[in-house]
Parts: structure tokens; C-alpha cells; sequence
């Protein structure tokens, strides 16, 4: 055993910065996974063969593939074809907010078909526009029944986020093995992060519960 | 007054309604009895274009609405429904269900739609369960939340479609005397249903349907003592 955490001690500032870092691109990634999904799952229970085409296309794609490829064809493959000089953030956010929408999609469809029919019937029946009848009575239903689904996909986006460590984004993961590199131990370095991790989830968590509680009130 | 003029409506293979015409006139109460599988809910579910005739057309104050030119969700402003199962809305509280189509279809201000609310929470009783939940509520309730959701948008014509099917036998009555009391006030109303003695009792007239045709319509007194067909007869020695 071969064990000094002090050693880590004065990069500990540095690891830290890391937590702002995954945070920013995975709450951006979340709400665009989260507002694209809602409009793909839409898209794939309406009768217009062309939208609910593309979005079974759309699903299709990104999960058939690796996120790690995506990623690199964002940050890597992009420039190349279109000259754009793209920044590490930006890859992040796109590939993983567009392949969390895949994701999110499904879940929001299995969530919406999953509302009593006769709620959009009773919706109809009294003259409400698909909109509002979407929004204020068909979703709100759905989102209470998929949100222990939606949490999970939240914590899976939260860990995965450590694959941008790959295109030299400077993330929790990434300050680890740079920290690693300099200090010429791994261990200690990995397990702080791990620990970091493990608590961003667990907070995570926490708030889905609370936010289950609130919308549990109607029962 | 609405007007239905050889209303067909074929599911699949399944011939359900064939070419039923008759006229409901304004501040008329028809009920419409027959069997199950008879095509009742179905024939109601055309009125407002739930489920969409496949041959025939519906005249609503002489326009007609089955035409594809015509927005359902204007015809359905005008038409009330109230549903066997409720289909309340579970996230909402009860007030919250009856001023929400007023306010996002009619665009009333919110207080307005709240006074209007609760004058109707009140004549169907329910003036101390304004701020629970649906799922709170026993059946009977529900049905008269539920009517109070539809007559708040002021249609000119009320649909029920089995009412009190899904209720326990005790909250039966609570429910039909709220209608009997509407039935009162002279708005129109087309009422599936299987209470034959509340049928009898608050129509002005009853159709009879047995697989998706019209067979028999008439006075309830007359229908009910003397039915001219024999399937009215034989339906009505089994459930009398």
C-alpha cells in the first residue's frame, strides 16, 4: 500500500473547477435533450408520415451509434467538412444533448401514450387546441409517470459526460488525469473525482424526489 | 337544435350506426336506450364529432358539420359531454377543472371564470369540495364535477354518455337528480343510458337502438307501455 492523499492537496482547486465545468455542458445538454425529445417524441405519435419518419430515423441513428463516436464527429469530422474551427464545449453540448434527445424521446412517447385516452377526448370534447391541451393536460400527466425513467437518463448524461475528457475538455475526469500525469499516481486522484461524481448523482437524486413528492400531490 | 341525416359509421369490417336520421329540437330531452354493442355511445360520439360518420351528415342549427370546411373544436365549444368514466383531469383541482376550458378555449379572465365556477360547483352541491382533487372525490362527485366542467362553457347542448354506468348503485341518484334539474332548465340533451325508469322519466322522448339501426322512437309514455317492435319488446321485458 502506497497510499498520500496530500500529495493531491494543492491541485485539489483545480479539481474542483472541474464541477463547474461537467456541470455547465450537462445542465445545457439536459434541457436540450429534454426540450428536443419532448418535440421528437411529439413528432412520433402524430399521424404526418414525414415528421413522425424523422424522428424514428433520428432515434435510430443515435442510439445505434456510440456516444464517443458522435462525439468525435462533432469535434473532429465538423471542422473538417465545413471549416468551422468547433470548440470542445460546443461538441459537448451538441452530442450530447442530441443523443440524449434520442433517448428522451422514447421515454416521452412511452409516457404520453401511457395517458388515459379519454383525457384527450375529455380535452376535445370541450373545444381545447392540441397546444394547450399538450401542455396543460396531456404532458404534465405523462412527466409525473416517466419521471423515475427521466432521473435515470439525467444520471446516465451526469457520468457519461466524463467521455469529453476525450476531445480535451477540461471536466472532472479530464482534471483527474491531468492531475494523475503530474503527480505520477492515479489512484488518489481518481478516487477524489470518483467521490465527486458519486455526490453530483447522489444530490441529483435527491432533488427527483423531491420534485416525485411535489407532483404526487394529486394522488 | 342538431339534426343527424343517415349517419353511418363502419369500424373495420363492423357496420356500428346505419343511417340513423332523427332531429333533436332545441330544449328537447332525448334519451337513447337499447342493448350493449347497440351503437348508442357511438351514435352520441358522432354529435360532436368524436368519432367521425363515415357516410352521412349532422346539421347543427341548419349548418352542417361533418363537413371537412368545419373546425370541430368551434362545433365542440357549443356541445357539452359528460363521459362514463369521468376523464376528469387528475392534476387539476376541481376548480381548476372547471375554469380551464372556459378560460384557455373561451379566453375568459380568471375571475370571472372562478365566480361562473362556482356558482355551478354549488347547484351541483359541491361548493366545499372546490379544492380537492379528483382522486379525493367518490364517484358520484366526479359525475357532477364532470358536469359542472361542461356546463360551465354554456353549450347550447348537453351529451351523456352513460352517466351512471360506472357508478357504485348509492351514488347513482345524486348524479341523475343533478340531470333531472338541468333537464329543467331547458337546455337540449341526448342522454345514453341504462336507468330505465330515469329514461321514462325525464325524456320527452326515447330512441331505441339495436345493432346501429334506429328501430323504435317515440313518446316515453308510449314507448315504454306500448313499444311497437319486437325488439323493443323483448329488450324491455329483460330489463323491466
Amino acid at each position: 500500500m502506497n497510499l498520500d492523499f496530500s500529495q493531491i492537496v494543492p491541485y485539489i482547486p483545480f479539481i474542483l473547477e472541474g464541477i463547474g465545468a461537467t456541470l455547465k455542458f450537462v445542465s445545457i445538454s439536459i434541457v436540450m435533450g429534454f426540450v428536443l425529445g419532448t418535440l421528437l417524441a411529439l413528432c412520433k405519435i402524430t399521424k404526418l408520415p414525414f415528421l413522425k419518419g424523422f424522428a424514428v430515423f433520428y432515434t435510430s441513428m443515435f442510439r445505434g451509434t456510440p456516444l464517443i463516436l458522435q462525439l468525435m464527429i462533432i469535434y473532429f469530422a465538423v471542422p473538417q467538412l465545413t471549416g468551422y474551427d468547433i470548440t470542445a464545449f460546443l461538441s459537448a453540448v451538441l452530442a450530447f444533448g442530441l443523443n440524449s434527445a434520442a433517448y428522451i424521446s422514447e421515454i416521452i412517447r412511452g409516457g404520453i401514450q401511457a395517458v388515459d385516452r379519454g383525457q384527450t377526448e375529455a380535452a376535445e370534447a370541450l373545444g381545447v387546441p392540441y397546444k394547450p391541451m399538450m401542455l396543460n393536460i396531456i404532458l404534465p400527466q405523462a412527466f409525473k409517470n416517466i419521471l423515475p425513467a427521466m432521473m435515470n437518463e439525467f444520471i446516465t448524461l451526469t457520468k457519461e459526460s466524463a467521455l469529453v475528457s476525450t476531445i480535451g475538455y477540461l471536466d472532472l475526469m479530464r482534471r483527474a488525469q491531468v492531475v494523475g500525469s503530474d503527480i505520477y499516481r492515479s489512484f488518489e486522484p481518481l478516487i477524489f473525482v470518483a467521490l465527486i461524481y458519486w455526490v453530483m448523482v447522489y444530490l441529483l437524486t435527491v432533488a427527483g424526489s423531491l420534485v416525485e413528492r411535489r407532483l404526487r400531490q394529486s394522488d | 337544435m342538431i339534426k343527424a341525416d343517415k349517419i353511418t359509421k363502419v369500424f373495420g369490417k363492423n357496420t356500428v350506426l346505419e343511417e340513423i336520421s332523427t332531429t333533436v329540437h332545441q330544449g328537447e330531452v332525448v334519451t337513447v336506450i337499447g342493448p350493449s354493442g347497440s351503437g348508442k355511445s357511438t351514435f352520441l360520439r358522432c354529435l360532436n364529432l368524436l368519432e367521425v360518420p363515415t357516410s352521412g351528415e349532422i346539421f347543427m342549427n341548419n349548418n352542417e358539420i361533418t363537413s371537412s370546411k368545419v373546425n370541430k373544436l368551434e362545433i365542440r365549444k357549443n356541445i357539452g359531454m359528460v363521459f362514463q368514466h369521468f376523464h376528469l383531469f387528475p392534476h387539476m383541482t376541481v376548480l381548476e377543472n372547471v375554469i380551464y376550458a372556459p378560460q384557455k378555449v373561451k379566453g375568459l379572465d380568471k375571475s370571472t371564470a372562478v365566480e361562473s365556477a362556482k356558482k355551478l360547483l354549488a347547484k351541483v352541491g359541491l361548493t366545499d369540495k372546490e379544492d380537492s382533487y379528483p382522486n379525493h372525490l367518490s364517484g358520484g362527485q366526479k359525475q357532477r364535477v364532470a358536469i359542472a366542467r361542461a356546463l360551465a362553457m354554456e353549450p347550447e347542448i348537453m351529451l351523456f354518455d352513460e352517466p351512471t354506468s360506472a357508478l357504485d348503485p348509492e351514488m347513482v341518484k345524486e348524479v341523475l337528480d343533478v340531470i333531472k334539474d338541468l333537464a329543467k332548465t331547458g337546455i337540449t340533451m341526448v342522454i345514453v343510458t341504462h336507468e330505465m325508469n330515469f329514461a321514462k322519466e325525464v325524456a320527452d322522448r326515447v330512441l331505441f337502438l339495436d345493432q346501429g339501426k334506429l328501430v323504435e322512437e317515440g313518446k316515453p309514455t308510449d314507448f315504454f307501455q306500448n313499444p311497437q317492435s319486437s325488439r323493443a319488446k323483448d329488450f324491455l321485458d329483460k330489463v323491466l
